[in-house]
């Protein structure tokens, strides 16, 4: 018999420069050492059956990530989040969690299309007003184009598709930048290629190495309705 | 506490090799221990982590109340820009504090070309390389591991060395640190030499002086304190029950080298391979108990939620009860999605079985490691296998289902001719013929990856002069020509690389002028062939005025004093020049271990015996 549980988990501070792939088999260990009856795939190589929503980049934290992992008998629920809680690695906690039917359930990485960032973004002295109009210039484009390059090659893609305008509120000593990415089946854009537009393209007085990038929340979004993967 | 800026982090590639918090890492407070410990080790995250002796140093210092250890691994060239373009001094992976600070730094020496960044680790840290330079503020610099066992070339710039396994020897110094300290440091740094060197294994260079020949070989190296023994002999555990295992090592995020448990079945080879150091200073075997490693191996899957077992030691087919644990390892762990892996094994057909029943698991490749071309050079280098051997052990993998096998060799070896040399490329091609009459059709994958021969210290064959350059190139594209078939893939290693360890290996404190020169050029990361630059080599030699080809091509005779004669893994030197001349007859030498012994030295001299629980059962 196998059961289906969907957990809110964090990658905090600790784990920021892991990479997904790291962060994943971190996981996939902690696991491990918990004794539960995790479910693996058959063949040589098995792997834990655990999915997530989306990759998160190396250097970007997240206090919303979610994750699919099947069981193959039942657990007491409580159990289980105070046993991952004992194995997780530091930065890696674990929050709201809920059974979810074993099939026909749409998986995250189908369902999720909304994520958002906040953006520390340190500022030299005295370019805050530049700052924020360079910004304003970016909200109020209709098509922000951008080559975006990958191992596989470059694309053209209009920004705006993915980010419709970029929040700025002042901070000590830069800004703080709130950020809604949309994520669809054909692509989207990572927080710090927006910011790497929003210097190249709208004279934004900033370095892009300097920006501390956070996923605040991941959403099942329609229209003005933002939903947790852990509610649909 | 140092904090690395997101913006270098941002920058550099594989960021997680600096930021720690690893699961299972020990974080202390440094004011709480009288003795704290930076280990390093002079390459890369990735290498170093998966080195198994720094796992038990790490474990046996942080089990003490009063001592810490903490880990520092050499960054790779970007980060060390950035370090230094931001003024961010080396520092360890628990604490963030800088190296500088700790009251030991302890290198591990694996290999002659990490010797570079050895002295960049130092400078990183703002510690004078040089220990004649370094005053009380400044750590005490340590060195263990193979390469200790000639020490010299790096005499100039290490405190002392610990020769031999340090399980027993590591709490004799972090005792001797604390004692010293908390006695209010009396004698300052000398005062602390002078107490280590009491210690049995430890060798601390600057209480010998060498004296050199008109000729320029050593006269003698000789002590100049009342402290240092004439003769630093190695440890040794006398029985490894005895000692604590790493059952809790430090998980990494990144992929490491050796990203699996490593569980040692025992340690030491009686085989006595003539070309092998590790064979000599690992000496005599001594095996784990079954059952002992079946509880260290649960204790390793519950603290890490590793899903391989890798079976470690030099030769692990020897254990002789490896059919046995390798059986109950899978009957144990089947269930908990943990496979058991071999990495070395020897050529028989039983040990095709055993990989078979491992392959229930987990699908690996196939390696060997004949060595030589010819019955004739194989008997040279006591290598005890035949062709037959080979012959059945590929045939049974073959028929097993394998497809693909790996092996090993070396050129350069003493008394080779070009016939040897062919005969590589001859056992090559028989192993795809063998693999068209088990499958009646071709394909095998072969891979022939051939290195040059390096004399090292402590074996019969330390006194041999190395194979030159243009010889050993010579060699090497004779094999090329010898190849044209695809199905054998020949890889091969670079001669300027094999010629620098060979310096290296049997190198004088001379040396440590070259080393200075050419890490002050740039040298760093020798062991990668990125980096690896010969030129700068050649003109660090030019510069020092010391000629390389003194150390690696020159044939010694029996009477010369080795810079390694005051330095005993335990092994008597007329053992080894015995076996040097049976090498140059061809006679073999049978394994110690359940035929006769052949006194090398090894049990007599150091009052241990070989374990070996299948011959006593
Ligand atoms: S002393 Fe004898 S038994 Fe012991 S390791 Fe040497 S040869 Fe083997």
């Amino acid at each position: 018999m196998s059961v289906k549980y969907r957990l809110a988990i964090t990658k905090g501070e600790a784990v920021r420069y892991v990479s997904h792939l790291d962060y994943m088999r971190s996981i996939e260990r902690a696991v491990r050492r918990t004794k539960l009856p995790a479910a693996y795939s058959e063949g040589f190589n098995p792997h834990m059956k655990i999915a997530f929503a989306s990759a998160l980049s190396v250097g970007v934290a997240s206090e919303a990530e979610y994750m699919d992992i099947e069981l193959t008998g039942d657990v007491d629920p409580a159990a289980m989040g105070e046993a991952l809680a004992s194995q997780l690695p530091p930065g890696i906690a674990v929050g709201r969690f809920r059974q979810i039917p074993a099939t026909g359930y749409p998986a995250l990485m189908a369902v999720v299309n909304l994520a958002a960032y906040r953006i520390r973004l340190p500022l030299p002295a005295g370019t805050a007003g530049d700052a924020i109009e360079a910004i304003g210039r970016f909200n109020a484009a209709a098509v922000v184009t951008y080559i975006k390059e990958n191992p596989k090659g470059k694309k053209e893609i209009d920004v705006k598709t993915y980010v419709r305008e970029v929040a700025a509120t002042p901070v000590a000593d830069g800004l703080e930048l709130a950020v809604e990415v949309r994520i669809t089946p054909t692509g989207s854009i990572k927080p710090t290629e927006v910011i790497k537009v929003l210097v190249e393209k709208f004279g934004l007085p900033a370095d892009p190495d300097t920006a501390l990038v956070t996923r605040t929340g991941l959403f099942v979004a329609d229209g003005n309705s933002r939903i947790s993967p852990l509610d649909i | 506490m140092i904090t690395i800026p997101p913006a270098v982090l941002s920058r550099v590639a594989k960021p997680a090799r600096y930021t720690g918090h690893e699961h299972n890492s020990v974080v202390k407070d440094p004011a709480g221990v009288d003795a704290a410990f930076a280990l390093a080790f002079p390459d890369v995250y990735e290498v170093g982590m998966s080195h198994l002796g720094l796992k038990i140093l790490y474990h046996i210092i942080n089990r003490r109340p009063d001592a810490a250890a903490e880990r520092v691994y050499a960054p790779w060239p970007d980060m060390e820009a950035e370090m230094r373009a931001a003024g961010i001094p080396l520092h360890t992976l628990e604490s963030f504090r800088p190296v500088g600070e700790f009251d030991v730094v302890g290198f591990t020496l694996q290999y002659e070309l990490s010797y570079t960044n050895i002295l960049n680790m130092l400078d990183l840290a703002g510690i004078p390389l040089k220990s004649a330079d370094r005053g009380e503020g400044h750590p005490l610099i340590i060195a263990g591991g193979p390469c200790a066992f000639n020490a010299e070339p790096l005499a100039d710039f290490i405190d002392f060395f610990v020769l031999g396994e340090s399980e027993e020897a590591v709490d004799d110094v972090a005792a001797a640190v604390a004692d010293w300290k908390k006695a209010g440091k009396p004698g300052g740094r000398r005062g602390f030499l002078a107490r280590a060197a009491a210690i049995p294994g430890v060798y601390v260079p600057a209480f010998y002086d060498a004296a050199y020949n008109a000729d320029g070989t050593l006269a003698a190296v000789t002590a100049n304190h009342p402290a240092a023994p004439p003769v630093v002999t190695k440890r040794v555990v006398a029985d490894l029950e005895q000692v604590a295992y790493p059952t809790k090592p430090v998980l990494p995020f990144l992929e490491i080298i050796h990203d699996r448990i490593m569980l040692e079945l025992f340690r030491g080879c009686t085989r006595g391979c003539r070309f092998c150091q590790a064979g000599v200073l690992y000496r005599p075997v001594r095996e784990r108990k079954p059952e002992t490693l079946l509880r260290l191996a649960q204790e390793l899957v519950d603290n890490t939620g590793y899903s391989e077992i890798s079976l470690t030691s030099l030769s692990s087919a020897d254990y002789s009860c490896l059919k046995d644990i390798v059986g109950r390892l899978i009957d144990q762990f089947k269930d908990q999605g943990v496979s058991v892996s071999l990495p070395s094994l020897r050529i028989d057909s039983f040990s095709i079985e055993l990989a078979q029943e491992v392959q229930k698991v987990r699908k690996s490749g196939l390696t060997f490691a004949p060595e030589a071309g010819t019955q004739r050079l194989r008997d040279v280098i006591n290598k005890g296998v035949t062709e037959k051997d080979l012959e059945e052990a590929v045939g049974a993998a073959f028929r097993a289902g394998w497809s693909g096998v790996k092996l090993y060799f070396m050129i350069g070896l003493p008394t080779e001719t070009d016939d040897d040399i062919k005969g590589i490329a001859a056992l090559a091609r028989r192993v795809t013929d063998i693999y068209r009459e088990v499958k009646g059709k071709r394909g095998a994958k072969v891979s022939v990856s051939v290195s040059s021969f390096v004399p090292k210290p402590h074996t019969p064959f330390q006194w041999y002069g190395q194979n030159d350059m243009a010889e050993l190139e010579r060699k090497q594209q004779l094999l090329k020509t010898l190849f044209k078939d695809r199905s054998v893939s020949f890889s091969w290693h670079d001669a300027h690389v094999s010629f620098l360890e060979a310096v290296f290996a049997r190198g004088d404190r001379r040396l440590g002028e070259v080393l200075l020169a050419a890490w002050r050029q740039g040298a760093k990361f020798d062991g990668w062939s990125e980096y690896f630059k010969f030129a700068l080599w050649q003109e660090a030699f030019r510069e020092a005025g010391v000629d390389p080809h003194f150390y690696a091509g020159r044939e010694r005779t029996a009477d010369e004093v080795l810079p390694w004669d005051h330095l005993s893994a335990g092994v008597d030197k007329a053992f080894l020049e015995r076996e040097y001349r049976q090498a140059l007859d061809a006679a073999p030498t049978a394994d110690c271990r359940r035929g006769d012994c052949s006194v090398c030295g090894v049990c007599q001299g150091l009052g241990v015996d070989i374990i070996d629980w299948g011959a006593s059962s």
